[in-house]
């Protein structure tokens, strides 16, 4: 019994993994873009100060 | 209609409430340089194409397919300053719900600036 409680309270204590979820730091990236008919080095800091939605899809010329 | 598309259509609404889109994928800039040359509804695009090309972004957001090198079709919620509020992850064959996407921006921006709870199904008429 009392070993299973200190396995768990080890478990507890490890640092948890980052899953990039609700109420994480969004992780900053900065890689090139196409934007508008201009390619360019984009940052996720440029965008501070309004709300962002990054929208991940799996690639161009995709049916759906 | 590609998801894409159908968020070109609905980005002057998001625009309008004074927020962004960065669509990221794992091709080549070169390849979203093609694709909205050759794709009609693309072509006028508002919101930039990033290019993940070293896979750095969809893994640090955990929503890389490593076995086809390929991102989820994952949206992130991203508040100004710059902390993740909502996430979704849809099934590769499955196409996202773009209005849904407005609404729950709205929601969000409203739940700031009055700090009133967005009940089920809320909508600005």
């Amino acid at each position: 019994m009392i070993n299973v409680n200190e396995d768990l309270l080890k478990k507890s204590s490890q640092p948890t993994e980052f899953y990039a979820t609700r109420d994480d730091k969004a992780p900053s990236f900065s890689a090139d873009a196409m934007d508008g008919s201009e390619i360019r080095r984009i940052r996720l800091d440029e965008f501070k100060g309004k709300w962002v939605v990054l929208f991940f899809y799996p690639s161009d010329f995709t049916a759906v | 209609m590609t998801e894409l598309a159908a968020v070109a259509a609905m980005y002057p609404n998001i625009k309008n409430i004074g927020a962004e889109v960065l669509a990221i994928s794992t091709d080549s800039v070169h390849s979203h340089q093609v694709y909205k040359q050759t794709t009609p509804a693309l072509h006028d695009l508002g919101f930039p194409l990033v290019s993940d090309r070293t896979h750095e972004i969809s893994q640090s957001y955990r929503v890389l397919d490593s076995a086809t090198g390929t991102a989820y079709r994952a949206s992130f919620f991203i508040s100004p300053d710059q902390v993740i509020h909502a996430k979704m992850i849809y099934p590769k064959a499955i196409g996202r719900n773009i209005p849904e996407h407005f609404r729950l921006l709205q929601a969000l921006h409203y739940n700031k600036e009055t700090s009133q709870a967005v009940p089920v199904d809320w909508m600005i008429r």
